[in-house]
């Protein structure tokens, strides 16, 4: 399975990861009548930080949501039905990675379910030229982990 | 009947009593792992699994019917479980293992190898307002929500017993309706114990904002009885009310009926292990019928959530099939929006203590409260912004000191934690 992968230090806050994101992706853009991006790169002293979805392989989000809106789809991502979501914030209350994106006047809330990208390469992480945002294996990243830890 | 022997080797009859998340969560889990074995549901109601934490947005016409029956019948034929509609267990033979049900009045025995007991809760009734099919019910399934609602095209005048979240959902939604609300609530707070003060005045003052909804704190209701076509109900102060019908929302129990006597070890509530089996080999339970783990302090607490239910039962399910999984239980907590006013509760917040300290945010739109034990966050509320809740639930039950927790990076999505790293005097030693 893939998943997001992060370089805070490559990322100089260009912010075209959530330009691509916002004008790509047909849901943030039809259904919430908005351009907020689902990718959101935020600052802090520590160095720049990305408000993502990580499709947790134990998505607490999913087992959260009441309206059964946050679903596992068959290819291991997690997906959301937006016509189902009556904006409880279930989702938000439990996301560790604080990635719902809590859109008040709509009463919904709203999360990358990588519609943009077909899952093969996101737009996001296809608009980053610095080197900052990937889309890999997670056994790769973990096998990089383990050789960062050594 | 077979024994333990054959039905390892032989396909298995699984049988889910309740139709509910921790039913069809359950039910999902079982067939992935078991193909071949039967899996058969008992569910007490005459439609196929829905959302009960939706019956009250139904109610105030926020979704529509189809909206809300989530689950079809074509979704049990999928995975093919055996759906029993309007059957209701009755009893329970743990030694021929087989449980006794009736269904539109003919008796049944549905025998298993192993059963899931995911009966749910029911709502509390109390002497001074007895169930009454025609005047005074709680709100719990879907046939409560059509019952309310055909009250609330005749009525006008609706009195609520109880502020909790359900009560206060309920109100929202019969507002929705154009019936006038009276919300009576004996804790000095709405939302129990999950707000303090502040937090509870500022919900109570966007609700009541609304002409047709009413709330009044530290009283209670002494007696019903009825009057003309309606109801005449006595406040704990002497004053009377009358109203059309009354919503019974003081909490709610296990529904544990049909294991009385069964050798199923019962307090109040289902008490299982942390496999959730029962007192009793091949019985597990899961949802608001059973006690789970506080997954910080790891006392055994009764939470009934939705996301308890939904993982308590995929872990019973699995250990059905004969794996051997723990659950860890979760925290108390729950989120909710009136007009637009969001409100997201983790933890007891009211919990006071010499080594309690607590952090707070407070701005005429947004309130944060944090609770710290010993520089530990253990409790945390939210009015009006609760952007990045779950951030701050992870250091709660990661046990992460405040410290610590406020140097990771999300951390700064929230207010409460924005002001503390921006305050001086907090930054001064570090």
């Amino acid at each position: 399975m893939k998943a997001f992968r992060f370089i805070s230090e490559n990322c100089d806050l260009c912010r075209k990861c959530e330009e691509a994101c916002a004008l790509v992706c047909g849901s943030s853009k039809k259904k919430s009548g908005t351009y907020v991006p689902h990718i959101r790169v935020m600052q802090s002293p520590e160095g720049p930080y990305v408000r993502l979805c990580k499709h947790c392989e134990d998505a607490p989000c999913v087992d959260a949501c009441i309206g059964e809106s946050l679903q596992r789809g068959p290819n291991g991502l997690v997906i959301q039905d937006e016509d189902r979501c009556i904006g409880c914030f279930m989702c938000n209350m439990v996301c560790p990675h604080g990635a719902m994106k809590t859109i008040m006047s709509q009463e919904k809330a709203f999360k990358c379910t990588l519609m943009c990208g077909k899952e093969e390469t996101p737009t996001c992480v296809f608009a980053c030229d610095r080197g900052a945002l990937f889309f890999d294996d997670l056994r790769t990243q973990n096998n990089q982990k383990r050789r960062a830890k050594l | 009947m077979m024994n333990g022997i054959s039905a390892s080797i032989n396909s298995r009859q699984h049988v889910i009593v309740g139709n509910c998340i921790a039913a069809v969560s359950a039910a999902e889990t079982l067939r992935k792992l078991n193909p071949q074995d039967s899996i058969v549901i008992i569910g007490e109601e005459d439609v196929p699994s829905y959302s009960r934490c939706l019956i009250t947005y139904f109610l105030g016409d926020m979704i529509t019917r189809k909206h809300l029956l989530s689950h079809d019948t074509k979704w049990y034929d999928e995975r093919n479980v055996d759906l029993m509609l309007s059957t209701r267990a009755e009893g329970l033979d743990v030694k021929n293992r087989q449980v006794f049900a009736r269904q539109n009045g003919r008796k049944k025995k549905i025998p298993y190898d192993t059963l899931l007991v995911a009966t749910g809760s029911t709502p509390i009734y109390l002497p001074s307002f007895p169930y009454d099919p025609d005047g005074i019910i709680g709100m719990r399934n879907y046939a409560d929500s059509v019952k309310l609602k055909s009250w609330a095209k005749k009525g006008k005048k609706a009195i609520i017993i109880g502020a909790g979240f359900v009560g206060l959902k309920s109100a929202y939604g019969l507002v929705k309706q154009g019936v006038k609300v009276k919300v009576v609530e004996l804790l000095p707070t709405v939302l129990g114990r999950m707000t303090d003060m502040e937090a509870s005045a500022r919900v109570r003052a966007r609700l009541t904002r609304h002409e047709l909804l009413d709330i009044e704190l530290n009283n209670s209701v002494i007696a019903t009885r009825k009057h003309d076509d309606g109801y005449m109900v006595t406040y704990q102060d002497g004053t009377e009310e009358t109203c059309d019908f009354i919503v019974a929302s003081v909490g709610v129990r296990a529904c544990t009926d049909f294991l009385k006597d069964s050798g199923v070890d019962i307090d109040r509530i289902v008490m299982v292990d942390d496999r959730q089996q029962t007192s009793v080999d091949g019985i597990y339970a899961a949802g608001d019928v059973c006690r789970s783990r506080h997954i910080v302090s790891g006392e055994w607490i009764y939470n009934a959530i939705w996301p308890v239910a939904a993982a308590g039962a995929r872990v019973a399910a699995a250990n059905m099939s004969g794996d051997s999984l723990s659950y860890a239980g979760n925290i108390p907590m729950n989120s909710v929006d009136f007009y637009e006013l969001w409100i997201t509760a983790i933890g007891n917040v009211q919990e006071e203590g010499p080594d309690v300290e607590e952090i707070t945010f407070n701005t005429p739109a947004i309130y944060q409260k944090v609770k710290l034990r010993n520089g530990v966050p253990f409790a945390f509320m939210a009015i009006g912004n609760v952007d990045g809740a779950g951030v701050i639930r992870g250091a709660i039950v990661g046990k992460t000191p405040w410290e610590e927790f406020v140097r990771r990076p999300h951390a700064k999505i929230l207010p409460v934690v924005n002001q503390y790293i921006t305050d001086p005097a907090a930054t001064a030693d570090a």
